[in-house]
């Protein structure tokens, strides 16, 4: 624990753990003794996409769709044997792969993969060509925000109509992550490219997916009906998908009361726990079988501050502002008290992420301390603290509110009189996320499936995201070095090292996370949500027993 | 006569309809960001803002991208969304109807609300009536839209698991349900402004109740009903029209979020989207075709006035 890092944190946060650890062994099983049920519509609520091609968004609204319609090469295993938290790569397009040297892959395609029998592409057999195709579009496209994922990549080959290879630049590790990341890389045809000009339009939304999009109702809803000539016998169990677009929190509560959604209606099929402390009681009644199961979210929010100048270029000031920041404090205004204190890799990440009471000599910073705050500050040369201001966006959520007042108010007890900087959205995407602040800023991360995304652009010099204007060597070197690193284990040092590192140096000061809690129908069998967008993998193999 | 008059204020409205022109091309300009920097959000290249920006057409010199605009509106071309590249007059043909059928429902509910209370808060003026219904509508301006419906879907569904209608029915599918599933936000909607209808109402029938031609009505020994509804009602609601003319630009703005809670594939959500976005042109088009309607519609107003009330010319 440190040097005295409270107890009850830990133990508030471990056993949220614990929960989402046992979770999927408690009647989850029992599903898999069933024998599946074909037939049935799954209700669920999602999100309006701006447009359906995935090259020219990072909407998470377009890319959780993709996945009930496309298939990725490679991508993170599902169902009931998952533990939250956790990926298991596993082939979706290829059958297998093989990694010759540091900076080739070679991917093996699985035969008589079948389009959508819809035009432009009316069921022609997937081929190699169209893995090239996908990824010299997506690294070519230019207003293909998420390219840099394929940064490292060189070249694709194709060996010939079920071979294809991948050549790097440079050696990358977490290739395959990205090529299974469920938020940009599905496989697309060329002939929808073609005929539309891009995959703009739904009617250019052909895959080769588990179900089939029917119909696109701007505003209102989509319907998914299921791709008869499915790759893998037999699945998908479900009939249809039926997607509902609701924008209002008070509708979309009120609407899961009465059972038009079979699956929690936020990010990962959750509910956030503060509507789920006013409604379970109500749910108890009407929906006495509903399921939960809770794992850590990855959405993280940290300080950022410009480390580049005085004063935050001295570690005394960074790692006062961490002792003076009550994350559990904070748990407890906006989350019901429940969460997990993160090191620089989110502890939600069970396999990457090292606990907070082993973080050496950083996890004394942890501690919510504003004395030694203070001292630390007046030894830095700040007895009576000094102006600063904190930029930040509403992202539209009132705890992102009083997660800002509560940090003012932190700051304030501990001398540093900090003024708010509220900005739209947009003007802060476009100033404060690229670095463009005054002193400091808070606001949330990207919620990637890997530790690289949360350490490299953070961290290395000259990267877009690093908000904090990290300047590290020794830091940057870890950082290459973990890319580097292919053997699992050793790697994972790597990691720690950095995770104990950044810890000491407080370049960002880390917020806690919350705790989901993932809630589906009791019809639905076979089915445990997970971290990431990828809702159409996790239905794959579930079937309704109404 | 009349058509001269309509000449002349069709023409007064041009320049109005200029300047909203510059105000809604210039404002989302102003506001930090724009549609590339949302595109490629904090994952960018250095280079791709600007390719992206180019691509888009939105390196060009503002004003050559004004009078471009400009000139496709008169050509009846808003432009393509920045973001769907859907033809804005294609996206406002799906979603202005669902707004309109909304408003015009609202508006209809604020009257048959607003007028007969109103009118009955003046007769019975100072009894127990009529505090009753000034009470009701303080509360009714002061309750937020937002809020009403809010409790309209949640109550019921704790209550009783049951919820109004969510989400949309189009006519072709279901035309009754099409219908009924506009009533319940409309009321809603309807409900603030009738509650300033209804003051109104009140308060300009107290004062042409106390003048003396309806005092000689009532001397001649004329019913209730006729004095109040034939004599003195038509000259109280010139200035309630009026107000219903300043109302509509309020309850175009309250479907935002009404159209939100109930699902409904609006204009509302639609332009609050585009603000969002910074999708100009989709901005543009749905602030021009509002500040279009307003105009006509206090226009429309502005002929009633003469069918309330005969003494009134156009000249």
């Amino acid at each position: 624990m440190g040097d005295g890092l409270s107890r009850r944190d830990l133990l508030k946060a471990g056993g949220a753990l614990a929960a989402a650890a046992v979770g999927p062994q408690l009647g989850l099983h029992g599903a898999l003794a069933q024998s599946p049920k074909r037939g049935g519509t799954i209700s669920l609520r999602l999100w309006d996409p701006p447009h359906f091609d995935p090259h020219l968004t990072i909407s998470y609204k377009t890319n959780i769709l993709y996945t009930f319609s496309h298939n990725r090469l490679l991508k993170y295993k599902a169902g009931p044997t998952v533990q939250p938290g956790t990926f298991t790569l596993e082939g979706d397009l290829a059958e297998s792969w093989t990694q010759p040297n540091e900076t080739t892959y070679i991917f093996k395609l699985r035969k008589g993969v079948r389009w959508h029998n819809k035009p432009p592409v009316n069921g022609r057999e997937l081929t190699a060509d169209d893995v090239k195709y996908t990824f010299d579009r997506f690294v070519n496209e230019k207003g293909n925000a998420y390219r840099n994922m394929m940064a490292a990549l060189d070249k694709v080959d194709v060996l010939d109509k079920y071979t294809v290879k991948f050549t790097l630049k440079e050696p990358y590790v977490w290739f395959l992550d990205m090529v299974a990341n469920p938020m940009a890389l599905a496989i697309i045809a060329r002939e929808a490219v073609e005929k539309f000009g891009d995959l703009k339009k739904p009617e250019a939304v052909v895959g080769t997916g588990p179900w089939m999009l029917d119909s696109y109702r701007p505003n209102v809803g989509l319907t998914f009906v299921r791709n008869p000539n499915f790759f893998l016998n037999g699945l998908p169990y479900i009939d249809k998908v039926e997607v509902t677009v609701d924008e209002d929190n008070a509708s979309r509560m009120a609407a899961f009361i009465a059972g038009k959604y079979d699956i929690g209606w936020e990010a990962s099929g959750t509910i956030n726990r503060v509507d789920w402390v006013q409604i379970k009681d109500t749910l108890k009644q009407r929906r006495p079988k509903l399921q939960t199961l809770e794992f850590a979210s990855n959405q993280m929010s940290h300080i950022y501050m410009r480390t580049d100048k005085p004063p935050f270029n001295d570690a005394r000031v960074r790692r006062a502002i961490s002792l003076a920041f009550d994350r559990q404090g904070l748990l407890d205004a906006v989350a019901e008290g429940v969460g997990v204190f993160n090191p620089a890799v989110p502890a939600a990440f069970k396999d990457w992420a090292l606990p907070v009471d082993q973080l050496g000599e950083g996890a004394q910073y942890y501690k919510f301390d504003p004395a030694r705050a203070k001292k630390l500050l007046a030894e830095a040369g700040y007895p009576n603290g000094f102006p600063a201001t904190v930029s930040y966006a509403t992202y539209g959520s009132t705890i992102q509110v009083d997660a800002v007042q509560l940090l003012l108010k932190y700051l304030k007890d501990i001398g540093i009189d900090a003024k708010p900087i509220q900005q739209e959205y947009g003007a802060y995407i476009s100033t404060t996320f690229y670095g463009k602040y005054e002193s400091m800023a808070f606001g949330p991360q990207t919620p990637f499936l890997d530790p690289d995304n949360y350490l490299f652009g953070p961290y290395m010099p000259g990267e877009l995201k690093n908000q904090s204007h990290v300047n590290d060597p020794v830091l940057g070197d870890m950082l290459i070095r973990q890319r580097r690193t292919a053997d699992v284990a050793k790697r994972r040092e790597v990691l720690h090292e950095i995770q104990r590192y950044v810890a000491k140096q407080q370049y960002y000061v880390y917020a806690a996370s919350g705790v989901y809690i993932g809630v589906w129908d009791g019809a639905l069998k076979n089915y445990v949500p997970n971290l990431g967008y990828d809702w159409g993998g996790r239905l794959l193999a579930a079937w309704l027993d109404r | 006569m009349l058509r001269r008059y309509l000449l002349k204020r069709l023409v007064v409205a041009i320049p109005s309809l200029v300047i909203a022109s510059l105000i809604v091309f210039t404002l989302p300009r102003l506001l930090p960001g724009d549609a590339v920097q949302l595109m490629l959000e904090e994952k960018a290249y250095g280079k791709d803002v600007d390719d992206l920006r180019h691509k888009l057409g939105l390196d060009r010199p503002i004003y050559i991208q004004y009078f471009t605009w400009v000139g496709n509106v008169l050509r009846g071309n808003l432009g393509e969304s920045l973001w769907t590249k859907r033809t804005v007059t294609e996206e406002l043909g799906m979603r202005l109807p669902i707004t309109l059928l909304l408003g015009g429902l609202a508006i209809c509910f604020a009257i048959i609300i607003a007028i007969p209370i109103g009118v009955l808060s003046a007769v019975r003026a100072d009894t127990m009536r009529d505090y009753v219904a000034r009470s009701a509508a303080i509360i009714g301006l002061s309750v937020p839209s937002f809020w009403i419906a809010t409790l309209a879907i949640v109550l019921p569904a704790i209550w009783w698991g049951w919820t109004p209608h969510l989400g949309f029915t189009e006519f072709s599918k279901s035309p009754g349900a099409h219908v009924l599933q506009f009533l319940l936000p409309a009321l809603i909607l309807g409900i603030a402004s009738a509650a300033g209808i209804m003051r109104l109402t009140r308060a300009m029938l107290l004062e042409v109740l106390r003048q003396d031609y309806v005092r000689t009505a009532w001397a001649k020994g004329l019913r209730e009903g006729v004095v109040v509804l034939k004599h003195s009602l038509k000259n109280a609601l010139i200035p309630v029209v009026t107000i219903l003319g300043i109302q509509l630009a309020q309850i175009f703005s309250g479907t935002v979020i009404i159209e939100s809670i109930f699902q409904l594939p609006g204009m509302g959500r639609f332009l609050f989207d585009a603000i969002l976005q910074r999708d100009y042109p989709v901005i543009q088009g749905i602030n021009l075709l509002v500040v279009s309607i307003i105009v006509l519609m206090n226009l429309l107003v502005d002929l009633l006035y003469a069918v309330l009330d005969p003494r009134i010319r156009y000249s």
